[in-house]
């Protein structure tokens, strides 16, 4: 790997990018990261409740796309879901590995947090984000609550059961009508998202 | 269990919530059902979407400048790695070489142009030599460092890893430290198990003056007891290992200060970290 590469054009695509950071490119890596930083921040608070233990992992998140960038295949999804597959997986792991324990003493992390200027609003498509929310909004509550317990707090379906004191099959149902229907209410605009 | 169970797992499976026994049979299904394969990265392009309810956040500015930091030490040290042997096999050749093939004349004098040649091929070698020792001295300056700092990295992996054993071992607890108007930039945190067992984890300490460190103590009912010392690196970062005494181990608060690097058994200086009571 060099340091060496000629920077990618300030327009190259997302997959651009990536290719670049395969190559050893390390101002496509810099591009990358300040496109992404406010959502996987975000996401990695969201999971973690800790700014601290988030900048942990969104470091450990970007090594790996350096690392990692040459084994992103454009065929099998978008940089969008490979960047947030990967660093939500890492909150997960880090979530089972700290148990419930530290959610509870970081409570208060989410009032400590700053949301994202102005100035970045466009780099975090607000618009998209406000469909998702509303799509998550128009799925029953008990479909969205599961989905939200899954993705953001890491339980599998058993433990959301034992959590809602719900059967085990219940909540299979609940959370695939949940996924069925998020889909097809963003479907046509899928295309759309970066 | 048929395709189409399989298929009603792929969702779940997007959201990573399958239990251990489905997630391994599903694995297996997908190993050789392309279908599926291809449904479930539709899915996970669904499940990706829901990052987006998070609320956006601004990471620190310095993140970034540790993240391409760490990536420049890892593109120096491979291309380290692979430059050590080939490159100064390379080196040399490219050096010695293009001097050392004078154009052959079979007319000419054989021996003053052997002796010009002789004495071109000795000035080559020598510069040769001289780049070459120059090179190896900034290799091993560079692989030095590299160490340094890998050594540092894997101490630090240690702490965390000893500190992870902590905090997931039965009983285990955390204490969340604060900085105090003298340290405001400051925090920590520390991992004990039911043994005793205890790893501090500290970041953002103002350097400790000459001669003097940062003390931990325990405290019960208003009784003080000494811990252990530590110094922090430059960047403000340090570790501890130390055994709590039985009697703190319930509902104690934790506190550091600044005293003499020997260590004090009643604590003298200003408070720089607090945990809650």
């Amino acid at each position: 790997m060099s340091l060496g590469v000629e920077p990618a054009p300030a327009d190259a695509p997302d997959v651009e990018l990536l290719h670049a950071v395969a190559r050893g490119d390390e101002a496509a890596l810099a591009r990358l990261y300040d496109a992404y930083r406010v959502i996987l921040f975000g996401l990695l608070v969201r999971i973690l409740n800790s700014r601290e233990e988030a900048e942990d992992i969104l470091q450990d998140v970007f090594i790996q796309v350096w690392r990692r960038a040459k084994d992103f295949d454009e065929k099998r999804g978008r940089p969008f879901t490979w960047l947030v597959t990967l660093a939500r997986s890492r909150a997960i792991d880090r979530l089972r590995q700290l148990g419930a324990r530290q959610r509870l003493a970081t409570g208060a992390a989410q009032e400590q947090t700053e949301t994202v200027s102005d100035a970045l609003s466009d780099t975090i498509k607000v618009a998209q984000r406000e469909t998702v929310r509303r799509a998550l909004a128009e799925l029953p509550e008990e479909q969205k609550h599961t989905l939200v317990l899954a993705y953001f707090e890491g339980l599998t379906q058993s433990e959301i059961a034992a959590k809602l004191n719900a059967p085990l099959g219940t909540i299979k149902t609940r959370m695939r009508s949940g996924m069925i229907k998020l889909r097809a209410l963003l479907g046509s605009q899928l295309e759309n998202f970066s | 269990m048929t395709h189409e169970n399989h298929k009603e797992l792929l969702a779940a499976s997007a959201l990573t919530a399958l239990d251990a026994a489905d997630a391994r049979v599903l694995s297996a299904h997908l190993e050789s059902c392309s279908e599926c394969r291809s449904e479930m990265s539709n899915w996970e392009e669904t499940a990706a979407l829901l990052a987006l309810d998070a609320e956006p956040l601004e990471p620190s500015v310095r993140l970034r400048e540790r993240i391409l930091a760490g990536v420049r030490a890892e593109a120096r040290a491979a291309s380290l790695a692979s430059d050590r042997v080939p490159a100064d096999v390379s080196q040399s050749d490219d050096n010695v070489l293009a001097f050392a093939r004078p154009p052959r004349k079979p007319l000419v004098s054989f021996g003053s142009f052997g002796a010009i040649a002789a004495t071109i091929v000795f000035a080559a070698l020598i510069i040769g030599i001289v780049l070459l020792w120059q090179k190896n001295r900034n290799t091993q300056s560079e692989l030095a460092r590299l160490t340094a700092e890998m050594n540092q990295a894997r101490a630090e992996l240690d702490h965390q890893r000893t500190m992870g054993e902590l905090l997931t071992s039965p009983d285990g607890h955390m204490a969340k430290l604060s900085g105090t108007n003298v340290a405001p930039g400051a925090h920590a945190m520390l991992a004990y198990d039911k043994s005793g067992h205890a790893m501090l984890m500290a970041k953002g300490m103002p350097s400790a003056p000459e001669g003097m460190a940062y003390q931990l103590w325990y405290i019960k009912d208003n009784k003080k007891m000494p811990g252990k010392v530590f110094t922090p690196d430059a960047a403000g970062n340090g570790t501890l290992e130390d055994q709590i005494p039985a009697v703190a181990r319930d509902a104690a608060v934790f506190a550091i200060t600044l005293e003499p690097k020997s260590g004090v058994v009643v604590p003298t200086g200003s408070i720089y970290l607090l945990s809650s009571s």
